[in-house]
């Protein structure tokens, strides 16, 4: 370097190409990823529109125009609308189930004791395995010989008790096993969520609220229940639609056994496409199940207000 | 009164305490019976009634799986969780800060890249499965991993979308006028700014990829069997192998504890999707 | 050092016009100072020379070459930002030295050139640290180092000052000015404070609603200001206005208030109001304009009192603020210390006519004169 002090740069042009990128950027940034979501996320949609108007089997090949025959045979079929209920029951009993115990939970960690953090840790433990291990691990606590479920309630009666707990043709009893793995992995989940959207309820309110002498369930509605309210809704909505599309816990448990008393919509449509090769009636059952939970989704999507 | 107060104040605290121990430990014993399984002598897994605590700790249930080379599963597992993540990462927070600092493609691009998220695997896994056949991905490393980047772009986009947001505008400006162009401003300034926020999604980006079951149930058969399905296939049509199932799911969930462990304070966030900024 | 030229600039964001057209010529080494209330657009402007808004319309220049599409860094110009802008993951020495490194200046260089700005703003000792170990007013002096220690064409300034308390903020004003003197480059400064304005600038630019409302010297803009709007934002406390009527009384151009109040115009003054006359026109005065008449001041012939009902006093030690009522509008007064000790006393007041301005109630400009 001299040590005359010379003249700063004047300003300059970017050379083409650097300013192309410079005007284009955000575009840019953002194609790769529509490209990767186009590939996988649109393409099957189209594939089974297109599938589902003929008729592919395991016997037959006929591309021809075929109608709504695929449509026609789906609602028909005793065995899918089985599968809605099925699921439907599931959802509709593991979703309050594991809101009311994730809130019990979160009541129960609020404050502060000993060890608070390092059970929290722990307790989350469930929700981070995964969900075909968790089913594989009660379909063991379950199991008429070698699991401890029996064993307990052996000790408890005090006599004989063998219980076929998941290949049993008393609906009760399959549908507690499921519920109970289902919402033991998933209330940690809905804990965690709560306890979070609680700690951050304002203080000065609570307080407030004791001043005034409200008791403790009247300050839970009208307090902290409005204030956690769109957590409790996100929570519901990220739940609601996992326990939908529930397969690995029923695959681990049942295989939507016994008969197909447990079958949920996912088990269905697998048995349907990869056990039976009805590949037409398969791309049917996608693309209605795509459909309507795409509906559902925008409606749920739109009242969470994505920009949030 | 006075003199009663603090003491029953001690005598609550030590009672939620010890029930919320009670509780845990509740939660915990599936954990634990399995554990135990994996570390049973054969004698004790096949015992009735069943052992609760094995007389002593046996390694053979894992012995049998480096033997016959079952714990390739494992293997598998961390290339294609580890690999789909990097991309997943890179190629999502990109996108996520387009969308978050230009608004590319308003709501409705948001919108339709989190409802990718939403969609059942069940129902594309059929289509894609007939495609990976016609181009030969089934099996491979290669096929799995493009469909968990593109299963996990969605939730990345969507964390990190919230993560760019908290970085100051006025740093990247300043690094502009200082002399960088928006590509080096990208990387050498808002990476840094979100070092927790990419630590945290990949963490989560890690474990959907590694969890994952129906697409490896589906698109692998022998070559890139992942740690779910390895487990999945000792429920033999005549045989239960209670003790592989311990040792492999064992195996399975000790890096993922791991990775959970690390990513510890940055947990609610991670699985609430914001929802909670934590 | 350069020249900054900006013609027909404009910009808007959707349907918010937040530019509509402004032209502005800076000299070499001069201190140019944006202010205006928030929304007026001098931020906007500012980012727009720096590059960081695009712009829709209009050219920006330096020393003659169009700059308009240049990103940024091709640009060569140094900004301070409100909130100072320190990357919190590199140390102070690493944070000025970013836009060296960013433009591949070669190592020795680039210590000998952060220790000279260091040493030029007395942080030699703060080197080392991050900069969460610093305070508020630390921090602004390494975003400052960070600018000067470019080579830079252009400083520009982006409110510095306003995250600072008023003590902070006196004592970095200065030096901000000090540092304008000993390195004499072409600075832009964009603030709310018209005292900073006032202080810092050779030349104030005063934006409204996207237009340039009027640009000159600070005394300049304060003694002649073209607009009420103007008049109104330089000064504090503000100028007083009152709607008042101009007509004669007794041959003399004069003011009619209320109560039957009266004050005569200026006679020096008056020929260049005289086409306003039997007309409502609107009273400009500042409240250091006005003086206690029984205060010992001398009088001149043409000094007429006004009887005024003080209705509110505030002291603030060096002196004393006091409001009584004209044309149902509050007026404040700025007097010595104890000339008015409570409210409810009724005073003769004087008002500096060769001082006061008068404005055209329907173009709100002031009437030249």
């Amino acid at each position: 370097m001299s040590a005359v002090a010379e003249a700063p740069i004047p300003p300059q042009p970017a050379s083409p190409i650097a300013g192309f990128v410079d005007r284009n950027f955000r575009w840019l940034l953002v194609w790769p990823s529509i490209l990767v979501l186009l590939l996988i996320g649109l393409f099957p949609v189209i594939y089974s529109l297109f599938v589902s108007f003929q008729k592919i089997n395991r016997r037959v090949t006929d591309t021809s125009f075929q109608g709504f025959y695929n449509y026609e045979r789906l609602v028909t079929d005793e065995r899918f609308w089985d599968s809605v209920i099925n699921t439907g029951i599931m959802t509709g009993i593991a979703l309050p189930l594991e809101l009311v115990l994730g809130l019990l939970l979160a009541r129960l960690f609020l404050e502060p004791f000993p060890g608070r953090q390092i059970l929290i840790a722990l307790i989350v433990t469930p929700s981070v395995i995964a969900p075909f291990v968790a089913g594989a691990m009660w379909r063991l606590m379950f199991d008429n010989i070698f699991g401890p479920i029996n064993e307990i309630i052996r000790w408890i009666v005090g006599g004989n008790f063998d219980l076929l707990w998941l290949i049993n043709d008393n609906p009760l009893i399959v549908y507690s096993a499921i519920l109970t793995t289902e919402v033991w992995q998933w209330t940690p989940f809905m804990f965690l969520i709560l306890l979070a959207a609680w700690s951050n309820v304002d203080k000065s309110q609570l307080e407030a609220a004791e001043i005034d002498g409200a008791s403790g369930w009247r300050v839970f509605r009208r307090i902290i229940f409005p204030a956690i309210r769109p957590v409790v809704f996100v929570a519901l909505t990220i739940r609601g639609l996992d326990l939908v599309r529930l397969f690995d816990i029923v695959y681990a448990l049942t295989r939507g056994g016994p008969g197909n008393m447990t079958e949920t919509i996912s088990i269905y449509a697998y048995i349907k496409g990869f056990e039976r090769f009805d590949i037409s009636m398969t791309a049917a059952f996608a693309f209605v199940v795509i459909v309507s939970l795409s509906i559902l989704v925008m409606v749920v999507l739109r009242r969470v207000g994505v920009t949030q | 009164m006075s003199a009663d107060g603090p003491r029953r104040f001690k005598t609550a605290t030590a009672g939620r305490a010890l029930l919320a121990l009670a509780v845990t430990a509740l939660f915990l014993f599936p954990v634990y019976w399995l554990f135990v399984m994996s570390i049973k002598t054969p004698e004790e897994v096949f015992a009735t009634p069943p052992v609760w605590w094995p007389a002593e700790i046996s390694l053979e249930n894992f012995a049998v799986l480096f033997r016959d080379g079952d714990v390739r599963a494992i293997w598998n597992s961390a290339i294609v969780a580890g690999v789909s993540t990097v991309i997943a990462m890179f190629l999502g927070t990109i996108a996520a800060y387009s969308i978050a600092r230009y608004r590319t493609g308003g709501d409705h691009l948001a919108i339709w890249i989190i409802s990718q998220r939403m969609i059942p695997p069940i129902a594309i896994v059929f289509p894609i499965f007939l495609a990976f056949a016609l181009i030969g991905l089934n099996d491979t490393y290669l096929g799995l991993i493009a469909l968990y980047t593109a299963f996990n772009l969605p939730y990345v986009i969507w964390m990190m979308r919230g993560y760019v947001e908290d970085v100051p505008l006025e740093l990247e400006e300043s690094a502009l006028v200082d002399g960088l162009d928006r590509w080096q401003t990208l990387l050498k300034v808002v990476f840094p700014m979100m070092r927790t926020g990419l630590f945290a999604t990949s963490v989560f980006t890690f474990i959907f990829a590694w969890n994952e079951f129906i697409f490896a149930l589906i698109l692998t058969r022998t070559e890139v069997i992942t740690f779910p399905v390895q487990v999945s296939h000792y429920f033999g049509p005549q045989q239960i192998f209670w003790a592989k199932i311990g040792a492999m799911s064992v195996l399975g969930t000790l890096p993922v504890f791991f990775t959970v462990a690390m990513a510890q304070k940055l947990l609610v966030r991670g699985i609430s999707m914001g929802a909670v900024k934590g | 050092m350069a020249r900054l030229a900006v013609q027909g600039l404009r910009k808007s964001y959707g349907k918010v016009e937040a530019l509509k057209g402004v032209d502005l010529d800076i000299a070499e080494g001069e201190f140019c100072v944006f202010v205006g209330p928030s929304g007026c657009g001098k931020s906007t402007l500012l980012r727009s020379i720096a590059g960081l808004e695009e712009i829709d319309s209009g050219t920006i220049a330096i020393d003659g070459n169009v700059v308009n599409t240049l990103r940024p860094r091709d640009r060569n110009i140094a900004m301070v930002f409100q909130n100072y802008a320190l990357y919190p993951y590199l140390s102070v020495f690493e944070n000025i030295a970013f836009g060296l490194r960013a433009r591949k200046v070669p190592d020795a260089e680039i210590r000998s050139r952060v220790a000279n700005a260091a040493e030029m703003l007395g942080i030699e000792a703060l080197l080392e640290r991050m900069p969460r170990q610093l305070s508020g007013g630390q921090r602004q002096r390494v975003a400052i180092g960070r600018a000067v220690v470019r080579d830079a064409l252009l400083f520009l300034f982006d409110e510095p000052l306003s995250n600072l308390d008023a003590q902070l903020r006196d004592g970095m004003r200065a030096e901000i000015k000090r540092l304008h003197q000993e390195i004499g480059k072409t600075t832009i400064y964009v603030t709310h404070d018209q005292i900073e304005a006032m202080t810092l600038a050779d030349r104030i630019v005063l934006l409204r609603d996207g237009i340039i409302e009027q640009q000159g010297a600070p005394l300049d803009l304060f003694e002649r200001p073209a607009t009420r709007f103007v008049a109104g934002f330089l000064g504090s406390p503000q100028m007083n206005f009152v709607a008042t009527h101009l007509d004669y009384v007794d041959g003399a151009l004069t003011l009619i208030f209320d109560e039957g109040r009266r004050l005569p115009l200026d006679p020096a003054r008056a020929a260049a109001f005289d086409k306003y006359r039997s007309r409502d026109v609107i009273l400009g005065v500042r409240p250091e304009h006005i003086a206690r008449a029984n205060g010992g001041a001398p009088r001149k012939p043409a000094d007429a009192p006004l009887n005024a009902l003080i209705d509110l006093v505030q002291p603030t030690g060096t002196r004393t603020y006091a409001q009584f009522r004209l044309n149902e509008t509050e007026i404040t007064v700025e007097l010595p210390s104890h000339t008015v000790e409570r409210p409810g006393t009724t005073i003769e007041l004087l008002f500096d006519m060769s001082r006061v301005i008068l404005i055209d109630p329907q173009t709100q400009h002031v009437i030249p004169g």
